[in-house]
């Protein structure tokens, strides 16, 4: 395998008598009692780099925010540098020596780097002016080789300036582990390679860092060890990073078997929505999209892969007619709506289950009622050309929710009092009705319990096999890979590949997940 | 111990708990209110009657109320239903000044005949109102300009051409005042024959019943709600987002401008510098302690009426200020919001 020069070759990172570094054993983590982490570990030496790689939602940043104190672990043993700790906050984990960079980073914009630093030193030490706090900033910078300069507003740097300022200020508040959250996502080619380089100095001068990244060029080009998580466990841990390749990692990212059951069991038949060349310019917090093209047919899932944030939430956007792209056609069943509202789509079939259902989906302070009327009412559904006849609405939603078997809910009730569950069976109820010919459904399980996962695996199997066509984009590669016929990859905003569900192989997912094709 | 907690936010706060809650800000708001005025100088034996007593049952003091409730229902329900669609209308007076302004060219210059001139009138002061908001909408669905400011600054604007007005082309030639000069019979809401109760209560009986029939049954309340609350989703699903936005700010500039006319026409006769003043912020307190309800809208409206009205009595017998009214409601509306408060949320320990 190539490494470029000057990058350590696998060396023992372990050496006994040496504390470790940081030590996590048996960590387990729920929210609202789904498991984020279960029993995971990860063990640390000083003088490493090394990278926690896994999918979007694997618990690498969950485990990392254990270690720093944003969450506190339900189970599971820490140490750092030898010493039992549970640290309850930030502030305690940094006390110990471990400070994180997140991805938001955790500055005041209107500040200068240096008041920054002071209002996170506090009274501590001897910092207690700007001056003494840019003093300590440059002195600091000068010794890791980081150009920061204290004088400069925050809301005036870039990004890369502002994580630099972000890694000094965690430094200087006694962080000898580094831990730093997918920090190259943020950046272009060039200040990824001269962060990373840094971050190897760092670990030439004792410190030690943890690398959060689904990159394998940067496992392979400035990392000792790797730490492979995957559904909240720990798959492979501590391995050199010498004797792996890049096959076996994302193999091991993404599991050893891929699950291809649970296909709708019917044949594409014609084509019901046809995109070419879809291209939208990238926005201050939005990616752009680049000529995006896909035919997708009756009876026909088509799934689209890729790591969140790569342009996945724009075209959701551009097909249900929120955005506008720059240009591109879109047909539907032959009819061209390129230029056509939400409402006109609508008409002509396409239903849509946004990723975050009371983003663009559901109105959290509604009636349940309401949101499950909220797109025929318009329709004249309830009443003639002007009048609303609530009790009617009343009505079908109460059969919409045996239907559906929505627990928990009353026509009246407030939609966001649902659990995340039942308010997807709500969107669900509204969304999959007789006039649904196409729907797009993005990340259409996220966040849901199994039971819940298989309810709205098995409505959209049903759907695609009366006839509908389904656009599935989830960052969840095993719901993509156990329901579509055909399966794309997004990357930066445009589609890397596309292949027949049979030609569909680990690598080959791999490669165009990390962007290289 | 108080730092080792924290708030939660309650799930479905019950009826009778925010009922409490209600209640109690409100007694608060009127205790803090009457230690207030007793402090001013207003005996404490007289407030029990001047504020119940001579506002509610007594005939004269209920009609004042009740006159005097007319235009705050108006300009209350031209706050909610712009509330209803999270538009922040702060330029009330000044689409109530051009509604008056409107009226007043009617009211004076005469033309058409009589029993034409108070329909005309209605709808003029509607009409300007309508045309007075229609700025500031435009200016926020064109170029994103908050219509916080821009309503806020042309009630500004509309004030100064009243004035403009007072001080030039229509000052009352017979006393030179800065006031015009009455309006003929014809351009004034009948006496009613109780206190200085007029016809202006049908029109806004009539006004009123149609909000709340529009925003209630119809529609037009769904859609409102829908986009008020959730803009994004409402255009997802194909509502007319837009169109429902422009339907609703152009009534309340409409409602704002028919609140105008109520007041010349049915009270004050003429044009002065006084008409409008004070709406904005009652507008604001109605709308808010109604929760944009148009039922609960003429509730509120009739007790600020109340208070208006206790207000001006104190005012003359009391020599309190006009500022000690204003801070009285000021002061019953912080309690209410602060009640609120606690009804949304509980305080949790953990163990």
């Amino acid at each position: 395998m190539m490494r470029p020069a000057g990058a350590p070759g696998g060396r023992e990172a372990t050496s006994p008598g040496v504390p470790l570094a940081l030590d996590l054993s048996g960590v387990g983590k729920s929210f609202d009692g789904r498991p984020a982490l279960s029993d995971a570990s990860f063990a640390l030496a000083w003088g490493e780099v090394h990278a926690i790689v896994g999918e979007n939602g694997a618990g690498k940043s969950t485990l990392m925010n254990v270690a720093a104190g944003v969450y506190a672990a339900d189970e599971g043993v820490q140490t750092i540098d030898g010493e039992p700790i549970s640290p309850r906050s930030p502030m305690e984990a940094t006390a110990a020596g471990l400070g994180m960079v997140h991805q938001h980073f955790r500055l005041v914009d209107s500040f200068t780097v240096a008041e920054n630093v002071l209002l996170s030193l506090g009274r501590r030490g001897a910092v207690r002016t700007v001056a003494q706090a840019s003093a300590a900033i440059a002195a600091k910078a000068k010794e890791i080789g980081l150009p920061v300069d204290p004088a400069r507003i925050v809301a005036d740097l870039s990004t890369a300036e502002r994580q630099r300022a972000e890694i000094v200020r965690v430094l200087l508040l006694g962080a000898r582990i580094l831990v730093l959250d997918e920090p190259t996502a943020v950046l272009t080619e060039e200040e990824a390679k001269a962060l990373l380089s840094f971050v190897r100095r760092l670990a030439g001068q004792g410190h030690a860092v943890v690398l959060i990244t689904h990159k394998f060029r940067e496992v392979a080009g400035f990392c000792d060890r790797v730490t492979i998580m995957r559904h909240g466990r720990t798959v492979l841990a501590g391995a050199a990073v010498a004797e792996l390749d890049e096959g076996e990692v994302a193999r091991l990212m993404v599991g050893e078997t891929l699950t291809t059951g649970g296909r709708p069991a019917s044949t594409p038949g014609d084509v019901r929505l046809s995109v070419s060349d879809l291209t939208l310019s990238a926005g201050p917090h939005a990616q752009g999209l680049a000529s995006i093209g896909f035919d997708l047919r009756a009876g026909e899932v088509l799934g689209i892969a890729g790591v969140g944030g790569n342009g996945q939430e724009e075209l959701v956007s551009c097909l249900i007619s929120l955005s506008r792209p720059q240009q591109g056609t879109m047909l539907l069943a032959g009819r061209d709506v390129s230029a056509a509202s939400p409402r006109e789509r609508r008409r002509a079939g396409l239903r849509v289950i946004p990723s975050d259902r009371f983003d663009s989906g559901l109105i959290r302070e509604f009636a349940i009622a309401g949101n499950l009327a909220l797109s025929t009412v318009s329709e004249g559904a309830f009443g003639g050309p002007l009048f609303l006849d609530r009790a009617r609405m009343r009505k079908a939603a109460a059969t919409a929710i045996d239907a559906f078997d929505i627990r928990g809910a009353t026509p009246a009730r407030q939609t966001g009092l649902l659990s995340g569950g039942n308010a997807q069976k709500v969107l669900l109820a509204r969304e999959l009705d007789t006039g649904m010919t196409v729907l797009v459904a993005h990340s259409p399980s996220r966040g849901l319990d199994m039971k819940a996962t298989q309810f709205v695996r098995s409505a959209i199997r049903r759907a695609v096999e009366g006839g509908a066509a389904c656009l599935l984009i989830s960052e969840d590669l095993q719901e993509v890979l156990s329901l579509s016929h055909r399966v794309a990859v997004m990357n930066r905003g445009a589609i890397a590949g596309c292949r027949g569900i049979d030609e569909v192989t680990p690598e080959w997912i791999g490669a165009l997940l990390a962007g290289h094709a | 111990m108080l730092d080792a907690a924290f708030l939660v936010r309650r799930q479905a706060p019950g009826l009778v708990l925010s009922g409490f809650c209600y209640a109690g800000g409100l007694a608060f708001g009127l205790a803090v209110s009457a230690a207030l005025l007793v402090q001013a100088g207003v005996p404490a034996d007289a407030l029990v009657d001047e504020f119940l007593i001579a506002t509610f049952l007594t005939s004269d003091g209920l009609a004042q109320t009740v006159t005097a409730a007319l235009p705050l229902v108006l300009v209350g329900l031209a706050s909610a239903v712009a509330m209803r669609v999270r538009f922040w209308n702060i330029g009330v007076e000044g689409q109530l000044w051009l509604g008056a302004v409107a009226a007043t060219w009617l009211g004076i210059a005469g033309g058409g005949p009589d029993g034409l001139r108070l329909p005309s009138m209605l709808l003029l002061s509607a009409a300007m109102g309508a045309a007075w908001i229609a700025v500031p909408l435009v200016l926020k669905l064109r170029f994103g300009v908050s219509e916080v400011i821009s309503t806020l600054l042309l009630g500004s604007v509309a004030f100064l051409l009243v004035q403009h007005l007072l001080f030039g082309a229509w000052r009352d030639p017979a006393t030179g005042f800065p006031v015009t000069a009455a309006f003929a019979q014809a351009a004034r809401f009948g006496a009613l024959g109780w206190g200085q109760l007029h016809a202006g209560l049908y029109a806004v009986l009539v006004v009123a019943a149609l909000v709340w029939f529009a925003l209630e049954h119809t529609r037009i309340g769904f859609y409102a709600d829908a986009v008020g609350l959730n803009a994004r989703a409402a255009r997802a699903n194909g509502l007319p987002v837009t169109g429902t936005i422009v339907g609703l700010v152009l009534l309340s500039g409409a409602l704002s401008g028919l609140a105008g006319m109520t007041i010349v026409a049915g009270t004050e006769h003429r044009l002065n510098q006084s008409v409008g003043s004070g709406y904005l912020f009652s507008a604001i307190v109605i709308a808010y302690l109604a929760r944009a309800r148009p039922l609960w809208v003429v509730v509120v409206a009739v007790m600020l009426g109340a208070v208006f009205t206790a207000g001006s009595v104190l005012k003359v017998f009391y020599g309190i200020s006009e500022g000690m009214i204003v801070l009285v409601q000021g002061t019953v509306l912080i309690s209410i919001l602060m009640a609120q408060f606690f009804s949304t949320y509980s305080l949790s320990r953990p163990g």
